[in-house]
């Protein structure tokens, strides 16, 4: 291989083969929104950059066995512009501005894997599942908040990209976001949560902790106990418990951790006064989660 | 040197024009073709300057501004493929084959685009530092959508700062030009 520090492959195949020979040295550029500003910044140190821009096949959105299949190379714009669950939606509506949303897509949204991705927030609430694709070991698929290890670590391996995002279908979910300002503001805390054909429960929590935090321990409180009051304020209580805010320029410590609480309530409220949707249901997610 | 108050003065030496050129020739080792405000381009670029660096350094189409380089400002908005991005963030090499329409590209033979228009006619400028990058957006709006409401119109310019109006004049300036027939808000380039 020559020693060019730019690569524009043209198949997935080929990226994947530059990416093994490569590994860590090698940094795939999909919509630029977090790698071109880490550079600027100096944040972020590229030895060699893969553009995906040329490689067909990696974007789109179709509805296949019960599930949302959302290629890596997928826009935020093209999320929202389409008929995608409600808390998917109500999170690409929030990344930026509508520059930002026209760039920025899932599969960098996961590769960053930032607690404040609101996108990855979303995601884990509708118990979302990844593909990751290596040319050694082929695919395997696996659920998103195990993909997330701490700020900007993940468990993708160095020859391994994101090609695939699966999302059950027939949940119904909502997205709450706390910003400074209405437009291109990072999130100080969100949240989403979503609720199952079967009633189970999931939730994630944005900005307060090291990874978009799934708040497991409330989902079985809630698979066992049901959707009462007094189960919805004891899972306000887990969640509050169970992240580890920190405090930045954004916000406090106390105020995020206090906000995980009332998200998560306000969520679980909305979403049980809402008429459940007769969706088709899922093909159970458990054989992969 | 030292001046009057006994500091050292430094003398600082630009280097000429011709110093400038030699090293971004030295730099450009990427081939890249893509249509450009309707016309089709070849240059050398180096494959890690952005978009913004292309248009502004290499092709002096200065119309593109650029204030934060983050994305956070939209000053360089243009349209790719149709659609708003902040040239900013966009690496030269991802737009290749594929069309870019600057601040330049909207008028049409001897007629501003008629974002342009009414942001004269409605004073939607003052400084003038944002007002492209707002056009650009404005006009990627009218182009699907002829008669926005002012929500929708807030919308597609959240992505822009402007440190001068207050942006009623500027959203004034929208509506204002909304309503022209589709030809005329036809921005190209579209996929
Ligand atoms: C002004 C501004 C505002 C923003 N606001 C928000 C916001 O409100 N909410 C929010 O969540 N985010 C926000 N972001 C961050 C950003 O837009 C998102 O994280 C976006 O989803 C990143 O996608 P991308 O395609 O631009 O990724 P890139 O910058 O191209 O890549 C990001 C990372 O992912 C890796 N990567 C990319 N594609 C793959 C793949 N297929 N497989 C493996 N790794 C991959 C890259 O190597 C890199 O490490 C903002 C960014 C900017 C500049
Ligand atoms: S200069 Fe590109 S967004 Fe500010
Ligand atoms: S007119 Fe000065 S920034 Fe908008």
């Amino acid at each position: 291989m020559t020693d060019t520090l730019y690569y524009q492959p043209k198949s997935v195949d080929e990226a994947l083969q530059i990416k093994a020979e490569l590994g860590a040295e090698g940094t795939f550029l999909a919509g630029g929104t977090d790698v071109v500003v880490g550079i600027r910044k100096g944040k972020l140190k590229v030895a060699r950059t893969i553009d995906l821009s040329q490689v067909p096949g990696l974007d789109g959105i179709r509805r296949h066995d019960g599930f949302l299949e959302i290629g890596a190379m997928t826009t935020h714009k093209a999320l929202e512009q389409h008929d995608v669950p409600a808390a998917l939606a109500q999170s690409c509506e929030t990344v930026g501005g509508p520059q930002i949303r026209y760039l920025g897509t899932v599969g960098g949204q996961i590769g960053t894997a930032s607690p404040a991705g609101d996108v990855s927030v979303a995601l884990i609430a509708l118990k979302a599942d990844v593909e990751l694709r290596s040319a050694a070991r082929g695919t395997r698929r696996l659920p998103l908040d195990e993909v997330f290890v701490g700020p900007g670590k993940t468990v993708i391996a160095d020859d391994e990209m994101v090609t695939r995002v699966f999302v059950p279908l027939g949940r119904r979910s909502d997205f709450y976001k706390i910003g400074k300002r209405d437009a291109v503001a990072i999130s100080l805390v969100m949240a989403a949560a979503s609720v199952g054909p079967a009633g189970d429960v999931a939730i994630a929590i944005g900005c307060v902790a090291p990874v978009p935090l799934r708040i497991k321990r409330a989902e079985a409180l809630l698979d066992a106990r049901g959707l009462s009051d007094e189960a919805v304020d004891e899972a306000a209580t887990i969640a509050r418990e169970d992240c580890s805010p920190i405090s930045d320029h954004r916000g406090g410590a106390d105020y995020r951790r206090a906000m995980a609480g009332t998200l998560t309530k306000r969520l679980l409220s909305r979403l049980r006064e809402v008429t459940p949707v007769k969706a088709k249901p899922a093909e159970s997610s458990a054989e992969v989660a | 040197m030292t001046n009057a108050s006994g500091v050292e003065e430094q003398t600082l030496t630009l280097p000429s024009e011709q110093e400038v050129e030699k090293l971004r020739a030295a730099e450009a080792t990427w081939s890249l073709s893509f249509t450009l405000n309707g016309e089709s381009v070849e240059l050398m670029v180096d494959p890690t300057e952005t978009l913004y660096d292309t248009l502004r350094e290499r092709l002096r189409l200065i119309g593109t501004k650029g204030a934060c380089l983050e994305g956070e400002c939209g000053s360089c908005t243009v349209l790719l493929d149709g659609k708003p991005v902040t040239a900013c963030l966009v690496t030269s090499p991802q737009v290749q084959g594929r069309t870019v329409v600057t601040v330049e590209g909207l008028a049409k033979d001897d007629r501003l685009h008629p974002v342009q228009e009414s942001f004269i006619a409605c004073g939607a400028v003052q400084c003038g530092y944002c007002t492209p990058g707002l056009i650009v957006s404005a006009a990627a709006l009218l182009a699907h959508n002829s008669t926005p409401s002012v929500e929708e119109v807030r919308e597609a310019l959240e992505g822009n700062l402007c440190r001068c109006t207050g942006y009623t004049k500027i959203i004034d300036a929208v509506l204002e030009a909304a309503g022209d027939e589709p030809a005329v808000m036809s921005v190209g380039g579209e996929k």
